[in-house]
């Protein structure tokens, strides 16, 4: 028995650096693949079971169905995307400083006046300063015109190119509602429109730009005291960006007219989206005109790229 | 994917309004690994997961119709699969020709399901899909690699 057992400790021994060679060295099976074993059918069923269900909730949702289950989780991803759009647009706007001198010198002087501001505030007084400008850009448009405005942050913009919106941080909650005018302002021009609220959400709203192709706005060309009205179409999956249409031949319009939003569709009271988009919102200028028919069909260069937007102001309504 | 689709959302925003279509690719890249893995059903099972949840975050973060980013991603994963099954995708320039395929398939789909109609194909083509695809190219064959040497043990 005991002999036994030493043989059986000795045979132990000599299998111990085997099995340690064994363990160091993964094992590698290689299979050779053939077309014929490539795939089964189990795949092709299960992506026609899930084409069908993205199908489903195409139809639902279309359906107004999923709209307040869409809502709850929009709510739950608004924050993280809030927090990664600011991320990205501080490295955007260290790459987007300046260069000339000239414009170096201001940028300058507005950071030290900034810098002396905030020298001694925590950092969350950062966000309320950004804030304070917003509200004054407001102030300053609701000096020259009759808008009841409220202030918003873009936070999504939407993942193709072949249609332009995106969200912001305000919705139903806020009193934004369908069809409301959306205008923003840039450093040198004038608050114009960019947008127009497509969906609410109870704390979110989608906005179809100017500049998508689906959007269209009835419009005012002034020119020398007198008015002509069109329809603005977005041009961006056209190459191009507003495209000012149905002005009469004898109008009279020419490069560098401004074009403003006509405000029909409020003035008749109609129950259409568009309803509460009011007259005489600054959209952009002409660019170039030529004639169609018996019609105009001119080039508009907006006065606010809604690509470059990260803070808008929904107009609630006209304080008449 | 939920990740992956908030980064293309939010942070690969480029000025020119074109998107990198970080989920796109990632489930082409994916459903090539998987084709060529040793289990290529459990592999394709994996990429159109991948499609469908990636797709729906896509749509909680859009505008468009809830389903509609999913569908379009399973579309162009089921047929990158078909096409690609008797392939290598250890050749270079199958993950590159995948991409361009796999982009110009989720393009059509979601102007198809997004746009309204009619659309006028030579403009929309020449604004939005050959820039897209072309912009779906670069970053393509990073993240083929990544994936590959990230998903080693299962392939």
């Amino acid at each position: 028995m005991i002999l036994g057992l030493g043989v059986a400790r000795a045979e132990d021994h000599q299998l111990t650096p085997m099995r340690d060679y064994l363990d160091d060295r993964p094992i590698k099976l290689h299979r050779e693949r053939t077309g014929s074993e490539a795939t089964t059918v189990r795949p092709l069923i299960l992506a026609l079971v899930l084409c069908g269900l993205a199908g489903l909730l195409i139809f639902l949702d279309l359906q107004g169905m999923l709209g307040p289950t869409r809502g709850i989780v929009q709510q739950g991803l608004a924050p993280v995307a809030q927090q990664l759009t600011a991320v990205r647009d501080g490295f955007t706007a260290a790459l987007s400083t300046p260069l000339s001198a000239d414009a170096l010198e201001t940028r300058i002087a507005e950071l030290e006046r900034e810098n002396t501001q905030l020298h001694d505030e925590l950092l969350r007084r950062e966000q309320a300063a950004v804030e304070n400008v917003f509200l004054r850009q407001q102030l300053n448009i609701t000096r020259s015109q009759p808008w009841l405005l409220l202030g918003a942050e873009v936070t999504l913009r939407h993942p193709d190119a072949g249609r332009r919106t995106f969200t912001i941080a305000r919705g139903a909650n806020d009193g934004v509602d369908v069809g409301m005018a959306v205008i923003g302002q840039l450093p040198g021009s004038p608050a114009a429109l960019v947008g127009i609220v497509e969906r609410v959400g109870p704390r979110t709203a989608d906005i179809l730009m100017i500049t998508d192709i689906g959007s269209q706005i009835s419009a005012r060309v002034l020119r020398n005291n007198e008015s002509a009205l069109g329809m603005v179409h977005g041009q961006w999956q056209l190459g191009s960006r507003l495209q000012l249409e149905q002005v009469e031949r004898t109008a009279g319009v020419t490069v560098g007219n401004t074009v403003v939003t006509a405000g029909l569709t409020a003035a008749l009271n109609l129950p259409l989206d568009l309803q509460a988009v009011p007259p005489n919102v600054p959209i952009g200028t002409i660019e170039s005109v030529q004639a169609s028919g018996q019609q105009l069909i001119a080039e508009l260069r907006p006065f606010v790229d809604p690509d470059q937007v990260r803070y808008v102001w929904v107009i609630l309504n006209q304080d008449d | 994917m939920v990740a992956l689709a908030l980064t293309q959302v939010t942070l690969l925003q480029l000025p020119l309004g074109f998107p990198i279509p970080l989920v796109l690719i990632a489930v082409v890249c994916r459903m090539l690994i998987g084709m060529s893995s040793a289990f290529p059903d459990s592999g394709v099972s994996i990429a159109l997961r991948w499609a469908l949840y990636g797709g729906l975050t896509l749509d909680l973060l859009a505008t468009t119709p809830l389903g509609s980013h999913a569908f379009a991603l399973l579309l162009t994963a089921l047929l990158i699969a078909l096409a690609t099954r008797r392939l290598s995708a250890e050749r270079i320039f199958i993950p590159l020709l995948a991409t361009l395929c796999g982009a110009l398939i989720y393009e059509i789909t979601l102007a198809l399901l997004t746009m309204p109609q009619p659309i006028d194909w030579p403009a929309y083509a020449q604004v939005v899909l050959l820039p897209m695809m072309l912009i779906a190219l670069i970053p393509t064959l990073p993240i083929f690699f990544l994936l590959r040497w990230a998903l080693r043990r299962q392939i």
